[in-house]
């Protein structure tokens, strides 16, 4: 319970926003009892027939200024109330970000889904819930029910002790027991939805499968059944709440007789004048069922420890701190980078080595395609070049530098292209000045001219000011790659990483793309990770992987010269260039016009 | 409020048994009142507790029976609620397989599960809160009042007066509240979207160096988020606020105006006591209509979603006998000018698609993006019903290939088969549930997967898919080719099964595949030419019309389309 947790640090921070919500939640109520009690006393009052009206003065103001007051102080609360939760949802998302960024790179294998981050984003607004509808309620009972048993107290301590009791009933037991009852009920329901939600899940992505094998009426009985499991769950949960309920009403019941005998008793006593009893028989109608929704909200408390757990783990597991900011950027030469790999070997423990005794090095310029199958360590390998991994054993120097100290340093130096750009839900024109936040408009468009989207933004609703989301289809996967690609013009580093940026396009897309990333990245270093051979030929080395090592290295024309097996991989590519093999030659497009 | 409640089977006895106990429940209401200002007064009159407890007993009693009668009408529009969305429930599952994946495709996978599952109890939750609160708002208070009216015609006056006055302020309120939400919607979205939208790009923003700064711009955005918040709010709660505040007012005024009566000897104390404890009760069912708003709201639009499905158009699967494909040449299958339109757009995707084959042939389809592959393959496949045309198999003449006899027949490998969350066995088998281990192994070793599943923990019983052990693509793929040489299947239908494989595996897999389409019936959809080299014969797609028909030779020789294709896909870069 120390700086770990979620909740209580803001109330401290904002003690102040936090004392008049609650301040103002007790005084509400205590405004609504108040209201019935002088509507009771100046009834009662009346009933009296005093001399002149202006015997009951006092309380008709009263009844109107109550009447008014709670709806004033209602509104007032529930602002202050959001206005707290608000500034700590604030601090939250900053916490959050702060915990998440360090680990961005890693993100999408810890995390598996890039989906996880939205379920985090709407933790926080889960936790808003538990402030408004669990903390608050839960202490402005606790301040009714002291401010009751004190005025009580007052007048008799044995009629407070039974209050108390009976209060205590409704404030204590009732969600201590209904937290506990619920929290299993919960939990199985909660174990038995996931089981079905998963079930589901499968089915939805199956849905092919399901429908050619013909057994899907098998499929929405098994569904149904589990259902209804749940059903009978949530049918026991409801016949709790509804009991709990009449014992509710039935304790209420209770209390409004005791206020009404105790009253009247004081009344024969002549402490009190009769006018007194409708008066505390209405305020205590009006207060105890104040306490009423409290155990329904306690015993929900359980749904919110998901969301508390979910933000704890990743705060736990974050093992990378929050960096304000480091000294490099001016001191790198940006014109002449040498990217030097010796020895290097990295695994994580336990596991085979993903990569082992590994060296490469790459000059300025120099443009290289890494092809491997999934596991042979290729994303391992651009993840020690970005000095996101430290390596088990050798070094990736940058330039004379440790690729992992650089730090911040790294997108001066390296930019990446990967498989699925992340177009932000902003303007077309933000979303390629990302790429540089200094650039101005007409650099921009320059190098939106040079992916060769310039037409085409030009043409949409709003020009550049069109929000990338709203174009909806209109961006296809090569488009989208593009803008992403201008970006990285923008952003001017020496060198690119290419990570499989043509996956899922067709070969004419693909080819296309290619062809202007070549063109426009000229001069630059690229690494370039591909799952085939398409455009390889532009290549200076191409390198093999295999289980953490180079198998095969050299360019297009060395490796279709000694290497069978690149030449097989090759006519897989270029079938026709097999076809023809006769005539054409190594690297150079086959002649088609023979046939 | 919401026409499309009275369309549920089964809801008017319900409808009828709320309201008969809501009446009982309003005149419970109404004796509970009468008891307790009767018990006060005659103890006002310094009668003795002793006698008076009786009534206080009624009180109590009335109170009990009230609380058990809210219960009663709970539990009728619990089960109702349940019933109904079961009902539900089952005919969206049943819309969802005839709507097939074409469907899921367009909706999106996670949609489509968020809509079943909690949708669905979303729905069950607002059928279920909200029958019994409209019988409670439109019977309680109307009882309440003519009860009041008849013991005091003020009080009953200025209490009726207030709804409409109450109503009108809260509409007029909702309005300003929903044209200033309006004004800020598109800004407002986009602030509280603005966090998710970062966390998605992350990596993005990594890599182009902005991470750590862009810190400020959450900061600056969420405090603009809270101000719009805000704003918005202060409007919001008016509206709950004029409810409160005529509420109070009212009540108040009942107060002063039965004082009044009272002074002047014109009322006894026991009648404006009952009325005075009769006002807040009159107003509770109209307060609670606005309880629960989002719980209703999204309860409603959920239910609208699932209705929008349900009156999807959509092909049943039908069970016409159809012949078992058989690898004779004399066994034929053709497809007869086949068009395919989509409600959206007036231009076919297909037309006048026209072929045949017989046996066991080959069949590549190919074609530039948007040429129509996709749409073929999932005519084929049954997902989609051709406008016009027909197909022929052996002499049959069918409409429709959304067949339980055709799909029976076809084995199905799409781009990223889908592994279900289970065993590798139960993967395999998943076809033909009943095959025995012995036949799943020799299926798995003639797709390749025989060492794979040796370097599982555990083998053949370890759990894969979602959430399971994770496969390569590559392995994936195998798993599907095990699925095709367990059951056998005459038909094979591919939609870029290697699209996204490295090179090597693709290699690799194309030897397993080529033993697997042996002796069968295969249509396989790609952009990966050497694959035409294996087909017997290739359909060549240009703008949703066959173009071309031949073998890869014969239509390399036509210098047409197929032609042009390659040479695309040929040239340097």
């Amino acid at each position: 319970m120390d700086k770990e947790n979620w909740i209580f640090p803001y109330l401290r921070q904002y003690h102040g926003l936090f004392a008049l919500a609650i301040l103002l939640g007790p005084l509400t109520i205590l405004f609504g009892g108040a209201l019935m009690f002088t509507s009771g006393y100046l009834i009662s009052k009346a009933a009296t027939q005093p001399e002149s009206i202006l015997m009951v003065y006092v309380p008709i103001v009263g009844v109107r200024a109550f009447g008014v007051g709670r709806a004033v102080l209602s509104y007032v609360g529930r602002l202050t109330g959001h206005q707290f939760i608000l500034k700590i949802l604030s601090e939250m998302r900053v916490r959050l970000y702060k915990i998440i960024e360090p680990q961005a790179l890693f993100l999408r294998s810890r995390l598996r889904t890039g989906d996880i981050l939205g379920v985090l984003a709407d933790d926080i607004e889960h936790l808003q819930d538990f402030y408004l509808k669990i903390l608050f309620p839960s202490i402005v009972s606790l301040v009714i029910y002291t401010v009751i048993i004190i005025c009580a107290g007052l007048f008799s301590i044995p009629f407070a002790i039974l209050l108390a009791v009976f209060i205590g009933l409704l404030i204590f037991v009732g969600p201590i027991i209904s937290y506990i009852y619920m929290k299993t009920k919960n939990e199985q329901l909660k174990r038995g939805r996931h089981q079905l939600y998963q079930q589901f899940t499968d089915m939805v992505f199956g849905i092919s499968d399901w429908i050619f094998s013909g057994k899907h009426a098998t499929y929405i009985q098994r569904y149904e059944t589990q259902e209804q499991k749940l059903l009978e769950l949530e049918t026991k949960k409801h016949s709790f709440v509804n009991w709990r309920d009449v014992l509710n009403q039935i304790v209420l019941g209770a209390i409004v007789i005791i206020a009404i005998y105790w009253a009247n008793e004081q009344t024969l006593r002549g402490e009190f004048s009769p006018t007194m009893i409708a008066a505390c028989g209405l305020v205590a109608l009006s207060l105890v069922e104040s306490f009423l929704p409290i155990a329904g909200a306690v015993s929900e408390t359980s749904s919110y420890q998901d969301s508390l757990k979910r933000l704890e783990a990743i705060q736990a597991e974050s093992s990378l701190p929050w960096i304000e900011a480091d000294g490099w950027k001016d001191s790198l030469n940006l014109s002449q980078v040498a990217i030097e790999i010796n020895h290097l070997s990295f695994g994580y423990t336990s596991e085979t080595p993903l990569l082992d005794g590994f060296n490469l090095k790459i000059g300025q310029g120099e443009k290289i395609a890494i092809i491997g199958r999934s596991g042979s360590g290729k994303s391992t390998l651009l993840k020690l070049i970005q000095g996101a991994l430290v390596p088990t054993h050798g070094e990736v120097r940058i330039n004379g530098m440790n690729a992992h100290e650089l730090a911040s340093a790294v997108p001066k130096l390296m930019a990446v292209l990967n498989q699925k750009p992340y177009l932000f839900n902003t303007s077309v024109m933000n979303n390629i000045r990302l790429g540089n936040p200094e650039a101005t408009d007409e650099e921009v468009y320059e190098v939106a001219k040079m992916v060769q989207l310039h037409q085409m933004i030009i043409q949409l609703p709003k020009g550049y000011g069109t929000n990338m989301h709203e174009t909806g289809s209109r961006f296809s996967g090569g488009e989208r790659q593009r803008i992403a690609l201008a970006r990285i013009l923008l952003q001017k580093t020496p060198i690119v990483i290419m990570d499989e940026p043509t996956v899922g396009l067709d070969p004419i897309t693909e080819a296309s793309l290619l062809a202007t990333i070549f063109d426009t990245l000229k001069g630059k270093t690229i690494i370039w990770v591909t799952h085939h051979l398409m455009g390889v030929e532009k290549m200076d080395r191409i390198l093999f992987l295999e289980k953490g090592k180079i198998i095969m290295d050299g360019s297009h024309q060395q490796l279709f010269e000694s290497e069978e097996r690149y030449r097989r991989l090759y006519a897989l590519d270029r079938p026709l260039y097999n076809l023809q093999s006769g005539k054409a030659h190594a690297g150079r497009s086959p002649s088609l016009d023979t046939g | 409020m919401d026409k499309t409640l009275f369309s549920y089977k089964g809801i008017k006895p319900v409808l009828a048994g709320l309201a008969i106990l809501t009446v009982i429940q309003g005149t419970i209401i109404i004796i509970q009142a009468y008891f307790l200002a009767d018990a006060i007064s005659s103890l006002f009159g310094r009668d003795l507790f002793a006698n008076v407890f009786k009534k206080l007993a009624i009180f109590f009693l009335a109170l009990v029976v009230r609380q058990l009668l809210t219960v009663w009408k709970r539990n009728i529009s619990y089960y109702f609620a349940a019933r109904t969305s079961k009902e539900l429930r089952e005919s969206l599952l049943q819309k969802l397989f005839q709507l097939g994946p074409r469907f899921v495709k367009e909706e999106g996978s996670g949609q489509t599960v968020t809509l079943v599952m909690e949708g669905m109890m979303k729905f069950r939750r607002y059928l279920e809160i909200i029958l019994p609160k409209l019988m409670n708002s439109a019977i309680i208070p109307v009882m309440i009042c003519i009860f009041i009216f008849f013991v005091n015609i003020r009080s009953a006056v200025i209490l009726g007066l207030t709804v409409p006055i109450l109503i009108a302020f809260m509409i007029l309120l909702g309005l300003a509240a929903k044209i200033k939400a309006d004004r800020q919607y598109e800004s407002y979205q986009m602030l509280s979207n603005h966090f998710v939208d970062s966390l998605r790009g992350l990596e993005t923003l990594k890599y182009l160096g902005l991470s750590r700064q862009h810190i400020n711009n959450i900061i600056f955005v969420s405090e603009r988020y809270r101000r719009a918040t805000m704003e918005t709010l202060r409007i919001a709660f008016l509206s709950s606020f004029a409810l409160d505040f005529f509420t109070m007012l009212s009540i108040a005024t009942v107060a002063v105006f039965l004082g009044m009566d009272l002074i002047n000897g014109k009322m006894e104390l026991r009648p404006a006591l009952t009325i005075l404890i009769l006002a807040p009760e009159y107003f509770l069912p109209i307060r609670e209509v606005g309880a629960d708003y989002h719980a209703t709201l999204d309860g409603k639009e959920a239910g609208k979603k699932i209705q929008e499905i349900l009156d999807k158009e959509s092909l049943q699967q039908k069970q016409d006998p159809i012949p078992l494909w058989k690898s004779t040449s004399t066994f034929t299958f053709s497809v007869k000018g086949i068009s395919v339109h989509f409600a959206d757009s007036d231009r076919p995707v297909l037309q006048d698609i026209q072929f045949s084959v017989s046996g066991s042939k080959k069949i590549g389809i190919i074609g530039a993006s948007g040429a129509g592959k996709s749409t073929l393959i999932d005519t084929l496949s049954g997902f989609l019903t051709p406008s016009s045309g027909e197909f022929q198999i052996n002499g049959k003449k069918l409409t429709t290939l959304s067949q339980l006899n055709w799909q029976n027949q076809i084995t199905y490998i799409p781009q990223h088969p889908y592994i279900f969350h289970d065993t590798v066995l139960n993967n395999i088998r998943f076809y033909d549930p009943e095959a025995t281990v012995k036949e799943v192994e020799k299926a798995a070793e003639r797709a390749g997967l025989t060492e794979v599943i040796q370097s599982l923990p555990h083998g053949f019983e370890t759990i894969i898919g979602e959430g399971g052990r994770s496969l390569s693509g590559g392995q994936e793929q195998r798993i599907a080719l095990a699925r095709a040489f367990l059951s056998n299947r005459p038909i094979i239908i591919l939609d870029e099964p290697t699209a996204h494989l490295d090179i090597e595996t693709e290699y690799e897999l194309k030897e397993t595949m080529l033993q697997l389409f042996n002796g069968k019936l295969v249509f396989f959809a790609t952009h990966r030419l050497h694959w035409m080299l294996d087909m017997d014969q290739i359909i060549v797609l240009d703008q949703g019309k066959i173009v071309e028909i031949g073998t890869h030779e014969q239509l390399i020789r036509q210098h047409s389309t197929y032609y042009q294709l390659v040479k695309t896909q040929m040239e340097d870069l």
